[in-house]
Formats: structure tokens, C-alpha cells, sequence
């Protein structure tokens, strides 16, 4: 999730109040404070909530809660004159477009870092990782409008930011860092998107670098901003840009987007709206708010309120990404009224509690178990073939593979849990004897969930003997009917290992773990073991 | 004085004087033997003597040491800067040569004790690393102790340097256990004692059933025991402490009145993600974050096309869904559960009649690397109210008394965000050592996830991951301690301590 680091003299400027105030508020309307260091803090925020992945958004959604300045914000916006006409020829590629001048910046290196940083993490939450929206900033001052957005030649050069040698595109996915990092996203693409002057030159190729002619400095005042994309997101994004650049007293003007011989301006920065009714909000948060109270706090919350009768109508800032329904704006009435004001109270529900009967049976199975002197161990389900078969002897089964593992030790699901407990043993080799251990616990069967017993007993005389009549004690407790035949599983010792069946049907297996299966594990000792199916 | 000392003196001291008188000193084991009783009676009757003042027991704690697997395999193959100092052969290496022989793993140890124990030096010329030896391998006082405890294990090192096995121990090549150890001596007076010729009347040691029927107990002395001697130590077999802390987790929720469902760890993504509203775009269903299986699962066809709705436009109940187009196909793909979610959702689908109390516990899995915080698999319990009427204010209420019975008297709430829960709230709990920590998390239930399965009320629902409260509970550093069993822990680990 985005951490966004606050410089406490910037905030204090933009919100209007000391540090402590702010920093103790911080939580209470949805951060994670991640670290507080003298001039600075390190806040975390939700993924939902891209509008307060900068210190200008922060500050704007601070001064409401702290009552400093309430209702919804309000930007200007001019034309600009400036057009960018979007190519058919890139609408397979990369369709969607929203472009925005902003001028009369005053950058210095902190409120770049910022820039930035809220595109990065722009890129990364609304962008699903530029696939969805990709944001360049362009100091307008180097380029001549109008614009145009089109597909090219992979060999059309430009000199790249952190480059200063022309490129072609191709080389840029093969050699840039960036290139190399996001060259998945035009894979399969014969052409590539590009926006370039109406002299050719080139300011940026989406979605993967600017070109450095148009990089933003401290001395840039004015800027082109392009958001491409694949969807509306792009708007979104390109909305929560040039508000926050407007905390800074920034002029926002808007561009003409030229597509199909059809016009559009961006950014449309008018709010949304939803009708609010005042049953709903205190039935879900449990409440007795009344109208004026419900619209007092959505506007510390920043939404424009009006109250009309019984309901609210409610302007939703443009550059709220999170509200689908309403419940999303009861959740903002709940914050601004404070998580720490409401009285938790159990809810009448009576109901009876109930155990699930598997659940049951495991605990029957720990107390026959350790009043048979075993002490329980638990293991991961996540084992591997060489364990679970190979160093048992056993031939592969079908199992439930992982596809993509994350390490060698952990490519499937246990089918049984005897390979477990060997491993146990191993780790455990230079413990006082004698060992005694059992788990109880999930398998996976032919896909399905099933739950298993295993125990093993390991001393000097542990014996065929020993372990029968452990088994026959458990199957006793249980008052189950078996039988007793003869095993040909590879883990145990012929002569020395017997199946157990119920009702005509293998349910386990107990005996001598085999030499060979003692070694592999790194044991000397011998072991005898037991593994039932809970039935 | 001595001849009265002798008359108090049960058969068994009288054996282990004589034996003492013959040896002088010994451990418990060979005093038994030269006694010719076993050991518990042996160290019984030297405690006593003990206490007469015919005998010293000297306790000795010693320290054995026993390589760690990484150890052993050092052991086997040489300590990797050695073996790097054996391939370089006296000649200056660029760093990126050893890159085909070494892994990066033990190239980084390398280094650093390359430098350390001065046996070569390390240069940055230019952006090559360049490692030249200073010193052709000798013995290497380190692997000597490898060697060593690979073949006596476990062991004492009293004859190797202490700097070693602290290194050693350091690199977590070596661990250490200590063992007391008791050594019994004869006294100045019980020697005396021994030389005027001690005679052995037999005493009664252990009862038994023909002393008892036959009344001969009486006749014989009765041996007294030193109830202070220390007793031999014996393990109960009990559960395993974690279990116990499910078992109560469990319990509590069955007091609360809530009803113990169970559901398959192989879930199809529908019940994992789409039915709770999760996008199939979003950055939690990607490979690095879930556990894919090659397999696909079925849809409940009653719920397809509304979950497809509902994403794709947000249905009928005022949402705007998430947009783009919603695939049947991906919803099939197998996982394993992410979360028990996927089990509540299904049940609440299969029962939307109010009003619902369930709680589940059980293995969810991520795909994370391990580490002592993070596990690829592990606990989580989550309960669920639904009924007619309930509101936020409860879901807080059933959270304050849910803790309050785990044992946090403080809880407080902060806003929190699940992308399935609207409103949303993370719970933190007061810990006296710590402070306010986070645990959990919780929130009713969005009507883009209810909605489409014809839930019609509000569900309130919280969950924790067992672990974090495992940490905290159990007093563990390393959640891996949890499922990689260390038996000598669990026999010493105090049933009650939880």
C-alpha cells in the first residue's frame, strides 16, 4: 500500500494548523502511521483512496475533518487553445486519453519529489501497474501545440529521460530500465503509441518513458499533463492530478481532445452526485443522526450536503475514486462523525452456538492421543514430492500441485501426513528419547479436503508390537469395527506392517518405518508409525 | 558418635558409602553401577548421605554443542570462504568469476569472513570486485570444530578456543545445549565412617504386595526418602500450545452463540474473490500473491449472471461495479483459499435466511516468502452475524466482546479499508508491554457482495489472523516456530502458560 512521506512545514502550510494536531487526527480518517521522524512523517494510506496519495490531498481531506475548512472544494477552469487529436491508429492499442494544462507553478525539489511520487503511486493502485493508466508531465514550454496521440514504427528515435542519445523505440523496451520493465504491456504490438508536437517532436511514448526534452525542472511554470489508458480510470487519474497541483494555487485549464472528428475537453473536474436518505444511514451505522448532522458530517468529509426532506443530496468531489454506492459515502458520515464516538453495543441476534462435528471429532482424537502418551506437533501442508514420496519410498500420487511455488520446499498440498512427522523426527534427532509425537490434521485427497491421524514413536525397541496396540486402542476408543491385513506399503518394513480396513475398506496403515525411509530422513533409531483416516 | 551414625544409616546409604569408600568419587551413573542399584535409588540414598555430611554432591552444568544443518553441511564440503579461497588458488578473482561456482548466498558469507579472518583482501577497481588472497588455507580453527562435532555430536569443546565457538555460534553454524551434570564424593567422615566396617542390615526400599499381605513391612525398617532430592524429570504428552489457543478461540465463539462451519482449502476464485466483489483485475489475484492450481472448479449457475452484473455495472442496487468485462473462465481457476472468507460467503449464499451466526477457523494461504513474521500458510478465524436490523454499532459491539473474552480489556477502532466490507474498521487491542496494536480486521459486508447471492440483510463481519495473536499469546519471536515442531520446546512449554 502507498506510503506518502509528509514534510511537516509543508503540511502545517497547507492545512493551516501545528503537527501534532494533524499527526493525532491522521488515523481517524483511514492511515496507517508508519514511522515519525523530526521533520517528517511517513503516513500509509488505502489503496481506495488514490486522492490522498500527496501531501496537497492529505491536507485537503485534514482541513475538513479538523473543521478548518469544510464542503466541497471548488476549482476554476479555463480553455487553454491547446488540442491533441488521438490517431486511429493507436485505438488498439492504447485508447483512452485525458490531457490538462496547468500553469503558474512554483517547483522546488521537495514539490517535485511529490509530483512524482503521486504518480508512482498512481500508476501502481488506479494503474494496476501502468496497465490501466500511465501519467506524463511535460514542461510546455519546450513543445508546440497541438499535440497528436498515434501508433508509429517501432523504429521511430527520440532521446529518452536518463538517456542522452536518440533511441529507438525497440532498443528503449530492450535497453531502458523502464523499457525493460514495462515492455510486457506492448507485447504482440506491430506499432507503438507515441504523442508528439506539431513539429514532430516527441514528448512522450506511453506507457513507458517521457522523452527528455519536455522533463519538468524547478524552473518549469506551466506543464502539459497526458494520462493514456484503457479505460475512464484515465480521467480519474488525470483529475486527482491536477487538483492536488491546484492546492498549490495552480491554474487549471482544460484540453480539446480531437477523436473521430468529435470533440471533448478534459478535465471535467464538476462533481457527481447521489441522493442520500437518512433511514439508510442510521440503520447501517446504527445511529440517530438527523439530516443536518448527516450533511455536517459529510462535509468535513468534503462532499457538498444539501439537505432536501427526509434525504441529502450529495456532491461527490471529482477526485474521489472510491464512492460506487452509497454505503461508500455512509462509511465517510461514520468517519466524520468519529470511530471513537460510537457506543459498541451486541447486536439481539439469539442464536445457539453450534460445533462442527469433524471439529469434534479432531479434539476426541488429541485427548485419546495424549492419554496414549503422544504429544502433538503441527506442520505446514505445503510439502514437496521428494519428501512426501521419494524419501518415503513411495511411488508419486496424484496431487495437488501449486503452479507457481515460491520455493522447492513447497510445491504441493499433503496427501498424508506421515512424511510430516519423519521430517519432525529429523529435526528433533538429539532430543531425549523416547520421542512420541502425533498430528491430526487436513489432507488433500483427489482435490478434496479430508482429515487425517498420523503418530510415530521412535526409541531404541520401538516395534511392530508397540504400535499395534496403540492402533488397536485408538480404534477401541472409538468403538470401531476393523480388520487387520496384510500392507505392501514401501514405507514400512515387510513382515512388519499391516493394513487397517473398515467395513472392507483400507483406512490406514501402521507397522516399522523401513530402514531405508529412517535413513533418508537422517535417523538412526527405529520408528514405528501409524496413519488413519478420521472416520 | 560414628557408630550412631552407622545405626541410622538405611541399607541403600550403607551401599553407596562402601561404594564411595572404593571409588572416592563418581557421577550417578557409576555409582549405581558400583552399588549395584539403580540410578534413582543411587542419587537418593547420596542425597541423603549428603545431608548427614558422609558425602559432597558437586553440581556441574556443562555445555554440548551439535552443528546446525548449514554446520554439518559445511562440515562435509568446507566453510564457503575456504572453499573460495581453495578455487581463487593464491591468484587475484574479479568477484563475478566465483558466480558460476558459488552461490550468491555463499559468496556474501564469504566475503565477510574472507576480510575477518584475514585471509583476503577485497577491492573495488572500477565496477569489478576483485578478491585477493593473502594467505594460502591452513587449518582453519572454525572448520576443525565443524569436523569435530560432525562426528562426536553432541559434545563439550573444552579444548577449542572460546573466540571459535563464539564465532561459530554466531554464524549459527554450531547450537548449544547445557547439561548438569552431578559428581558425589566421599567426605573426611564418612570415610571414617566407612573404614570402622559398616554392616548391612536389610531395609525395605520399595513396598510390595507379599510385604504388604504378609505384614513383614513391619519387622524391617522402613527406607526414609530425602523429600528434597531432586526427582527425575518426566514430560506429560499434551496438545500442542497453538491448538490450545484455536481450542479457545473455538470455545469463545461457540459462548458467543455462533455456529463452527468448515469448507475445502481448494476454492474456485468465484467464492475467493468474485462473489466478494474483489475485480479481476485487481493486484491481489496476481500470480505473486496466490497460490494457483492447474485445475478449475465449477460456478454455482444461480449466482453467475448476478455476480457478472454486479461487476460489470453494479446490478440494481445503485452501484456503478466495477466496469470492463467480467470472465466467466477466470472465475473457474482454482486457488488455495486466500482467506476463510471464501467459506463464509458460500454459507451465507447456501443460508440467507436470518438470522445467521457462523464462525470458521482454518489454513488459509498466500504466496509469501518466509520469514519469522510471514508464512505461506497459517490460522485465520473469522465470524459473521447476519440478521435483520444490525448495524455497525454492533459489529463494534461483537468485536469489544470478542477481545474483551480473549483476554484485551481496551479496544479501540480505527476507519480501515477490505475491499469487500463498507464501512470498515480495524480493531486495535492494548498490550501493557507494546502498547496498541492491530488485530484484525472488520466490516459489514458491501451489498455488491450480498445482493447478488440474495443475501437480503446486513452481515457483520471480522477476522484475525491466529498468528500475530499466537506472537503475543505464546510469547513466539518467529511464527515459523509454530510449524516446524521443536520437541524439547513443547515438553517444557507449561500447559497453563497460555
Amino acid at each position: 500500500m502507498p506510503v506518502i512521506t509528509l514534510q511537516y512545514d509543508d503540511l502545517k502550510k497547507l492545512v493551516g494548523t501545528d503537527k501534532d494536531t494533524i499527526l493525532k487526527h491522521i488515523p481517524m480518517i483511514g492511515a496507517d502511521i508508519e514511522r515519525i521522524e523530526d521533520t517528517y512523517a511517513d503516513i500509509e494510506f488505502f489503496p481506495d483512496r488514490p486522492d490522498l496519495f500527496s501531501v496537497e490531498g492529505v491536507a485537503r481531506a485534514m482541513r475538513g475533518f479538523l473543521g478548518l475548512e469544510t464542503g466541497l472544494r471548488k476549482y476554476d477552469i479555463r480553455k487553454s487553445n491547446i488540442s491533441i487529436t488521438i490517431e486511429k491508429s493507436v485505438k488498439p492499442i492504447r485508447p483512452c486519453l485525458a490531457c490538462a494544462v496547468v500553469r503558474g507553478l512554483h517547483f522546488n525539489s521537495a514539490s517535485i519529489e511529490s509530483l512524482m511520487a503521486l504518480q508512482e503511486d498512481l500508476h501502481w493502485g488506479l494503474g494496476r501497474n501502468r496497465k490501466k493508466v500511465s501519467i506524463g508531465v511535460h514542461d510546455i514550454s519546450k513543445v508546440k501545440p497541438p499535440f497528436v496521440y498515434k501508433a508509429v514504427d517501432p523504429n521511430t528515435e527520440f532521446v529518452p529521460l536518463d538517456f542522452d542519445k536518440k533511441m529507438s523505440m525497440r532498443a528503449i523496451l530492450k535497453e531502458h530500465p523502464k523499457g525493460v520493465r514495462f515492455a510486457h504491456m506492448l507485447e504482440g504490438a506491430n506499432r507503438y503509441p507515441l504523442i508528439v508536437d506539431s513539429g514532430d517532436n516527441v514528448l512522450s511514448f506511453p506507457p513507458i518513458i517521457n522523452g527528455t526534452l519536455t522533463a519538468v525542472t524547478e524552473e518549469t511554470t506551466d506543464m502539459f499533463i497526458e494520462v493514456t489508458g484503457m479505460d475512464a480510470s484515465v480521467a480519474m487519474a488525470l483529475n486527482i492530478v491536477v487538483t492536488a497541483l491546484a492546492e498549490r494555487g495552480a491554474k487549471i485549464e482544460s484540453v480539446e481532445i480531437i477523436s473521430d472528428g468529435k470533440s471533448a475537453f478534459t478535465p471535467d473536474i464538476s462533481p457527481t452526485s447521489r441522493e442520500l436518505s437518512i433511514g439508510e444511514v442510521n440503520s447501517l451505522l446504527g445511529l440517530t443522526l438527523d439530516a443536518k448532522q448527516i450533511a455536517r458530517e459529510l462535509e468535513k468529509m468534503r462532499f457538498g450536503a444539501t439537505v432536501k426532506g427526509d434525504a441529502i443530496e450529495v456532491a461527490i468531489p471529482a477526485y474521489r475514486a472510491d464512492i460506487l454506492h452509497n454505503w461508500d459515502l455512509i462509511e465517510d458520515v461514520a468517519i466524520g462523525y468519529g470511530f471513537d464516538k460510537f457506543k459498541p453495543e451486541l447486536p439481539e441476534t439469539a442464536t445457539i452456538g453450534r460445533a462442527h462435528p469433524i471439529e469434534d471429532r479432531l479434539a476426541l482424537l488429541r485427548e485419546i492421543m495424549v492419554g496414549l502418551g503422544f504429544l502433538e506437533v503441527t506442520t505446514f501442508t505445503l510439502t514437496n514430492e521428494r519428501v512426501h514420496f521419494d524419501m518415503m519410498k513411495r511411488t508419486q500420487a496424484n496431487v495437488t500441485k501449486v503452479k507457481h511455488p515460491i520455493s522447492e520446499e513447497h510445491t504441493m498440498i499433503r496427501c498424508t501426513i506421515l512424511p510430516n512427522l519423519m521430517g519432525v523426527l529429523s529435526r528433533n534427532k538429539h532430543v531425549e528419547m523416547p520421542q512420541k509425537i502425533f498430528e491430526v490434521g487436513d489432507v488433500i485427497v483427489d482435490s478434496k479436503d479430508m482429515q487425517k491421524l498420523a503418530g510415530v514413536s521412535t526409541h531404541s525397541t520401538a516395534n511392530f508390537a508397540e504400535v499395534k496396540s496403540v492402533v488397536e486402542s485408538i480404534l477401541g476408543e472409538l468403538s470401531l469395527e476393523y480388520e487387520i491385513a496384510e500392507s505392501n506399503d514401501p514405507a514400512f518394513l515387510e513382515g512388519r506392517r499391516a493394513s487397517i480396513l473398515i467395513k472392507g475398506k483400507i483406512i490406514g496403515v501402521f507397522g516399522e518405518i523401513h530402514p531405508d525411509v529412517i535413513l533418508n530422513f537422517s535417523l538412526d533409531h527405529p520408528v514405528a508409525a501409524f496413519e488413519m483416516e478420521i472416520c | 558418635m560414628a557408630s550412631d551414625k552407622s545405626s541410622t544409616l538405611t541399607a541403600n546409604e550403607k551401599r553407596i558409602l562402601l561404594a564411595l569408600n572404593k571409588v572416592k568419587s563418581a557421577g550417578p551413573q557409576k555409582l549405581a553401577a558400583e552399588s549395584g542399584l539403580q540410578i534413582d535409588a543411587a542419587m537418593q540414598a547420596a542425597f541423603l548421605l549428603a545431608k548427614k555430611g558422609l558425602a559432597n554432591i558437586v553440581e556441574e552444568t556443562i555445555v554440548l554443542y551439535s552443528p546446525t544443518p548449514e554446520g554439518e553441511l559445511y562440515a562435509r564440503q568446507g566453510l564457503p570462504e575456504l572453499r573460495i579461497l581453495a578455487y581463487a588458488e593464491g591468484k587475484p578473482t574479479p568477484l563475478i568469476e566465483l558466480k558460476d561456482a558459488f552461490s550468491d548466498k555463499e559468496i556474501s558469507i564469504a566475503l565477510g569472513w574472507l576480510k575477518r579472518k584475514g585471509l583476503a583482501s577485497i577491492e573495488k577497481k572500477g565496477k569489478e570486485v576483485i578478491i585477493t588472497p593473502l594467505k594460502t588455507h591452513k587449518k582453519d580453527p572454525q572448520e576443525e570444530v565443524l569436523r569435530y562435532l560432525l562426528a562426536h555430536h553432541p559434545e563439550t569443546l573444552t579444548s577449542y578456543p572460546s573466540a571459535t565457538i563464539q564465532e561459530l555460534l554466531g554464524r549459527d553454524l554450531i547450537r548449544c545445549t547445557e547439561r548438569t551434570s552431578r559428581v558425589i564424593a566421599i567426605t573426611n567422615e564418612g570415610r571414617k565412617l566407612a573404614r570402622k566396617g559398616i554392616e548391612i542390615e536389610e531395609d525395605i526400599g520399595q513396598l510390595t504386595p507379599d510385604l504388604i499381605r504378609s505384614g513383614e513391612w513391619k519387622k524391617k525398617p522402613l527406607r526414609p526418602y530425602d523429600i528434597h532430592a531432586p526427582s527425575t524429570r518426566i514430560f506429560a504428552a499434551k496438545k500442542h500450545p497453538y491448538q490450545r489457543l484455536l481450542d479457545e478461540m473455538r470455545q469463545i465463539c461457540l459462548e458467543m452463540g455462533f455456529e463452527e462451519i468448515k469448507g475445502n482449502h481448494i476454492q474456485a476464485s468465484f467464492w475467493n474473490f468474485d462473489a466478494l466483489f474483489q475485480p479481476q483485475d485487481h493486484p491481489a489475484r496476481e500470480m505473486q500473491d496466490t497460490f494457483y492450481l492447474d485445475s478449475k472448479g465449477k460456478l454455482p449457475g444461480e449466482y453467475v449472471q448476478n455476480v457478472k452484473e454486479m461487476h460489470e455495472h453494479g446490478g440494481d442496487i445503485g452501484s456503478t461495479g466495477w466496469g470492463g468485462h467480467w470472465s466467466e473462465e477466470l472465475a473457474k481457476t482454482n486457488v488455495l483459499r486466500t482467506h476463510t472468507t471464501a467459506i463464509t460467503i458460500k454459507y451465507l449464499a447456501d443460508n440467507p435466511n436470518p438470522p445467521v451466526k457462523a464462525f470458521c477457523i482454518g489454513r488459509v494461504y498466500r504466496r509469501e516468502a518466509i520469514d519469522a513474521t510471514h508464512l505461506p500458510e497459517f490460522e485465520q478465524l473469522e465470524g459473521v452475524v447476519m440478521d435483520e436490523g444490525v448495524s455497525f454499532k454492533n459489529l463494534l459491539g461483537c468485536l469489544v466482546e470478542f477481545y474483551h473474552r480473549v483476554g484485551f480489556k481496551d479496544v479501540r477502532f480505527r476507519p480501515g479499508y477490505f475491499p469487500y466490507t463498507e464501512p470498515s474498521v480495524e480493531p486495535e487491542v492494548y498490550v501493557p508491554e507494546l502498547g496498541w496494536i492491530e488485530l484484525g480486521g472488520a466490516g459489514i459486508f458491501r451489498q455488491e457482495v450480498t445482493a447478488p447471492l440474495g443475501i437480503e440483510h446486513p452481515v457483520l463481519a471480522w477476522g484475525l489472523g491466529v498468528g500475530r495473536l499466537a506472537m503475543l499469546r505464546l510469547g513466539l519471536r518467529d511464527l515459523r516456530d509454530i510449524y516446524a515442531p521443536d520437541i524439547d520446546w513443547l515438553r517444557r512449554y507449561p500447559a497453563c502458560q497460555l
